[in-house]
């Protein structure tokens, strides 16, 4: 839908081959979907945001409930479905959104909008290469519904858009896929084999659509069973092919081209504890992991993330390992999704910010530095390794001061934009709670010491709360800090 | 006498330009030049030459090989004593050099005798001791603001194309390499390009003025290094225990604007005095005493004022940073009056040349060597700025972002690390011993066969030593180690000098 800039326009010739389930059948599932949303504002983010929309697709599945994109509706302030043949908008509610896996449900709490809709089954096998398939959608280029066929070209791990900080599972078809096609059904002898949602602009490549496959969207509606969306699993370790002899041999390895090296294991982490640097994993859950880290499942080679894809919360992986020779068995429970989510896209939140005599103070995430370009390498590079560097330890919130409300009392302080907070009055600040906090301790001044900055900023509390009012009138801020998301 | 002398010197320089015939009439030729029979003139001796370079930089990912070879010409300035000045950035990475006689293109080998980077100057001397006999040389003179000078710049015929200048502005700027910069002369005017580019002699009449650094075609701005720091160049250069650079301080300050961070630091009258925000560890500020936080109030009875600023009689408003470095020389011991906590206390700082070779990251590695070790294929080098600087103009972004992070911020990361230079994985050239290690670069190593690396220097004792047969590489983040078979390292020495045409699997 509207991540996606399409600037090539295809026209598609449609033929529709005979298939199990009549185009008739199809039409009673699908939904237009036209969403209204409201993208928060990371430069001023006091402002509720500008208002936008656009219109995908969902189709109606079992117990009355519709599947479609996250990104159809996310932010959504209000949202409206509509029927094939049936002129009347329904007012439809998300009831679960996972931004990981680019999927939501969303319900109408008219009950009439179900009444003669049939609720499309999903296969249970992932599709054949080269099998054919038909998109169903409202795609850009009219208004009504659009059918385009195509053929399954690769099947294998993807980076999803929506978030752009997670890979799962993709099934890339030739069919055409343009904006609007999202969230809408992609079948092959009558049932779903996946949900179009992402593609590449006209100038970089053509024909390439992608769909989301069964096993993603299953895991999805099998997670919110639970009245919550818990999100996937994640090992947090990296791994490291070994294909050198010499390392299989030192390691005490046989030539038979299985294990892998355990090259990092975060802390804080689902592994940390079970794993070590420099362990081999032999097997996952009783896979053998060959030495390139693909496994074998239901007689597909796929790389070993795979088991995990499968996970909920509450679930164990089991490992085979090799710690110094000697082998051993170690298990390692999910008890939460990955914490910090600064470097994935965020939706249905709002910005945490906290303005204290015209200085404004942000937790940096990825959505903060799409509005606030800031070319800091400290903070580029604090950001880009707040994973593997662990800065999250010290730092779970790099609260950056973003930007200077120019007044009396902030003149001379403009030159620190882009600095990252480490103390104030002595605390160390690692979280934006944390400084609420401190503001919020009587004192004289505040002096602010900056990360690697000899010089602290000094803001005195009589001059701050006389250019409180100020400030916010001049500035038109409706609120002074959000600290919850 | 002296005010028409001069006035007599700038006529003739602003000549040179004109018929080389009419300027042999006015001059009034030494006596040696024979008139007889010669149907072209002999010019007036000028003073300056063109320097021919020839460079070729080694290449920081290759490090056993050189770039290819580049020539660039620039017009040197003769000074007394059989001597060239001409810019450091000129002359780096030279393998070969001449000076070239601007009328007769007689040409003579030479070799670079002082060459200091940092503030961008370098002596050559002419390996014919007659060779620069014929040449008048140029004395040192200090402009003031405002006043004209002259760019002198060589056309193809020989003739000195004199192209007017006004200075403008003299203040601190930064350099080519290093870090603080030097006491810059900023001039107004509209140079031409010539083959020599735009290394050029400023002049003030027919004495040297600065010698230009860059130029700006655009805004028609040139930066120029000023007579000030060739002074303290030259005699450095003169010093009979050897040249040493010019002296820092070893700190950074900021300025005291801030009525709020002013109170803050105890001042409580005055409008003088800049916040120190870091002290080099080991440095002259350091070894004086001199903590961050500290109020910089004067230094030799000179006030700074709260931008960092001190009155030079002759430039006015000029950031501290000149008068120490370039006003005063190595060893020189100062008096600085600070401002602690509200108390005002003395000290005695004694200057000192920062050797670039001391910092765990050089910041410039110019007429030398890169080391580096290949082992079975592993490439070992030490992290240095030129070698981010292969990642081209935009290196400050496009050359590895944890590197450029250890680089900017060195002094602050790598305080109390035991460390003299960080030992980092390069590349790797793929032969049979790296099999699976291909996509591996600019990767830290810590260890190899359990011996820390202090600098590329324990490689070698560290390789000494398997581990059962075996090279154990252990690497900062992932993927944690690497192992190599130490005998078949050794063995496929010959073949992978042979196959990637390595002169040599190391230079340390």
């Amino acid at each position: 839908m509207r991540r996606y800039v399409w600037l090539l326009l295809v026209l598609f010739a449609i033929s529709i081959p005979a298939r199990a389930i009549s185009i008739a059948e199809v039409r009673k599932s699908l939904v237009r979907i036209t969403t209204t949303a409201q993208e928060p504002n990371y430069r001023i983010p006091w402002n509720p945001g500008s208002v936008g929309g656009g219109t995908g697709a969902g189709f109606v599945i079992e117990g009355n409930r519709i599947l479609t994109n996250a990104h159809v509706v996310s932010n959504a302030r209000f949202i409206s479905v509509e029927r094939e043949n049936d002129p009347k908008h329904y007012i439809a509610q998300v009831q679960f959104i996972g931004h990981d896996c680019d999927l939501a449900v969303l319900t109408v709490s008219d009950a009439k909008f179900f009444v003669g809709t049939v609720a499309l089954s999903f296969t249970n096998q992932i599709p054949q290469i080269e099998s054919s398939v038909s998109v169903y959608g409202y795609p850009i280029g009219g208004d009504r519904l659009s059918v385009t066929t195509g053929v399954v070209s690769r099947i294998a791990f993807q980076q999803y858009a929506h978030s752009a900080a997670d890979s799962h599972l993709a099934i890339q078809t030739s069919a055409a896929i343009n904006p609007g096609n999202s969230g809408g059904p992609v079948l092959q002898d009558g049932k779903v084999i996946g949900i179009a949602f992402q593609g590449y602009n006209g100038e970089v490549a053509q024909n390439v659509g992608y769909m989301i496959p069964v096993p993603v969207i299953q895991r999805f509606l099998k997670d919110i069973e639970s009245g919550h969306y818990n999100r996937y699993m994640d090992l947090s370790i990296t791994t490291f092919s070994l294909l050198n002899p010499a390392q299989r041999k030192e390691l005490g390895l046989k030539d038979d081209n299985l294990g892998v090296l355990v090259g990092s294991v975060i802390s804080g982490g689902a592994c940390d504890g079970a794993l070590k640097v420099g362990d081999v994993i032999l097997a996952i859950d009783g896979h053998p992991v060959q030495s390139d880290g693909f496994v074998e499942l239901e007689g597909e080679r796929v790389e070993m993330p795979e088991i995990v894809e499968r996970k909920f919360k509450g679930d164990s992986v089991q490992f085979q390992i090799l710690r110094d020779k000697a082998p051993l068995e170690v298990t390692a429970k999910f008890t939460q999704a990955w914490p910090f989510q600064l470097q994935a896209s965020q939706y249905d939140i709002r910005p945490r910010y906290l303005l204290f005599g015209g200085l404004l103070f942000q937790p940096v995430s990825r959505d903060f530095f799409q509005a606030n370009p800031i070319d800091n390498l400290r903070l580029r590079f604090l950001y880009d390794s707040f994973v593997t560097d662990e800065i999250f330890k010290d730092h779970p919130d790099l609260i950056v001061l973003s930007n200077v409300l120019p007044d009396p009392v902030n003149t001379y302080v403009a030159g620190f934009r882009g600095g990252i907070v480490e103390e104030i009055n002595g605390a160390k600040i690692k979280t934006l709670d944390d400084m609420a906090a401190a503001f919020a301790k009587p004192a004289e001044q505040y002096v602010i010491k900056m990360l690697g900055e000899g010089r602290p900023i000094v803001m005195e509390r009589a001059g701050v709360e006389a250019a409180r009012e100020r400030i916010k009138t001049r500035y038109n801020v409706r609120q002074e800090q959000n600290l919850s998301e | 006498m002296s005010r028409n002398l001069f006035l007599c010197a700038l006529l003739s320089a602003s000549l040179v330009g004109f018929t080389p015939s009419l300027l042999a009439k006015e001059a009034g030729e030494p006596k040696g030049e024979a008139k007889a029979a010669a149907p072209v003139p002999a010019l007036k001796p000028i003073s300056v030459v063109r320097v021919n370079v020839t460079s070729q930089p080694y290449d920081f990912l290759r490090p056993w090989s050189k770039r290819p070879p580049f020539q660039r010409r620039a017009v040197g300035a003769v000074l007394p004593g059989s001597r060239v000045l001409t810019t450091a950035e000129q002359v780096t990475n030279a393998t070969y050099l001449e000076l070239e006689k601007p009328d007769s293109g007689e040409k003579c080998p030479a070799t670079v005798e002082v060459v200091d980077y940092e503030c961008n100057l370098a002596i050559l001397k002419a390996s014919e001791p007659d060779f620069l006999k014929p040449f008048k040389p140029l004395a040192l003179v200090e402009p003031k603001v405002g006043d004209d000078l002259a760019i002198w710049q060589l056309e193809n015929n020989g003739t000195v194309l004199n192209t007017r200048a006004l200075l403008t502005t003299a203040e601190v700027g930064s350099y080519p390499v290093g870090e603080g910069g030097f006491l810059l002369y900023r001039l107004t005017s509209s140079l031409q390009p010539r083959d020599s580019g735009f290394t050029s002699p400023v002049v003030k009449g027919d004495e040297l003025a600065g010698m230009l650094l860059r130029f700006d075609a655009r805004s028609q701005t040139a930066d120029v290094v000023p007579a000030p720091v060739i002074r303290h160049f030259l005699k450095a250069a003169d010093s009979k225990d050897g040249y040493v650079g010019f002296p820092r301080v070893g700190m950074s300050s900021s300025a005291l604007r801030d009525p709020q961070l002013r109170r803050y630091a105890g001042l409580t009258n005055g409008t003088g005095g800049v916040y120190v925000t870091e002290v080099h560890p080991g440095g002259p500020a350091d070894k004086a005493g001199i903590c961050v936080g500290d109020v910089l109030l004067s230094i030799a009875n000179n006030a700074i004022d709260r931008d960092g600023n001190y009155l030079d009689p002759r430039y006015g408003k000029v950031s501290f940073s000149h008068l120490l470095s370039c006003e005063h020389f190595d060893g020189e011991k100062l008096p600085f009056k600070l401002m602690r906590q509200g108390k005002e206390m003395d000290c005695e700082v004694t200057l000192a040349h920062p050797d670039p070779s001391q910092s765990i990251i050089e910041p410039y590695t110019l007429d030398k060597a890169p080391r580096y070790y290949v082992v079975g294929g592993v490439v070992f080098q030490e992290l240095s700025r030129q070698f981010l600087k292969e990642w081209g103009p935009e290196w400050t972004r496009k050359a590895p972002q944890r590197f450029l992070y250890y680089d900017r911020y060195q002094d602050e990361l790598f305080q109390n690390d035991p460390r003299q230079r960080i030992v980092i994985l390069s590349n790797v050239l793929p032969t049979p011993c790296t099999v699976g290690y291909e996509e591996l670069n600019c990767l830290v190593v810590t260890e190899v066969n359990g011996v820390p690396l202090k600098s590329l220097a324990d490689l070698e004792g560290a390789l000494a030593k398997p581990i059962e047969g075996f090279h154990r590489i252990k690497l900062q983040g992932h993927p944690g180690e690497i192992v190599l078979d130490a005998k078949e390292a050794a063995a496929i020495e010959p073949a992978l000098m042979r196959n990637y045409g390595l002169p040599s699997v190391k230079r340390l």
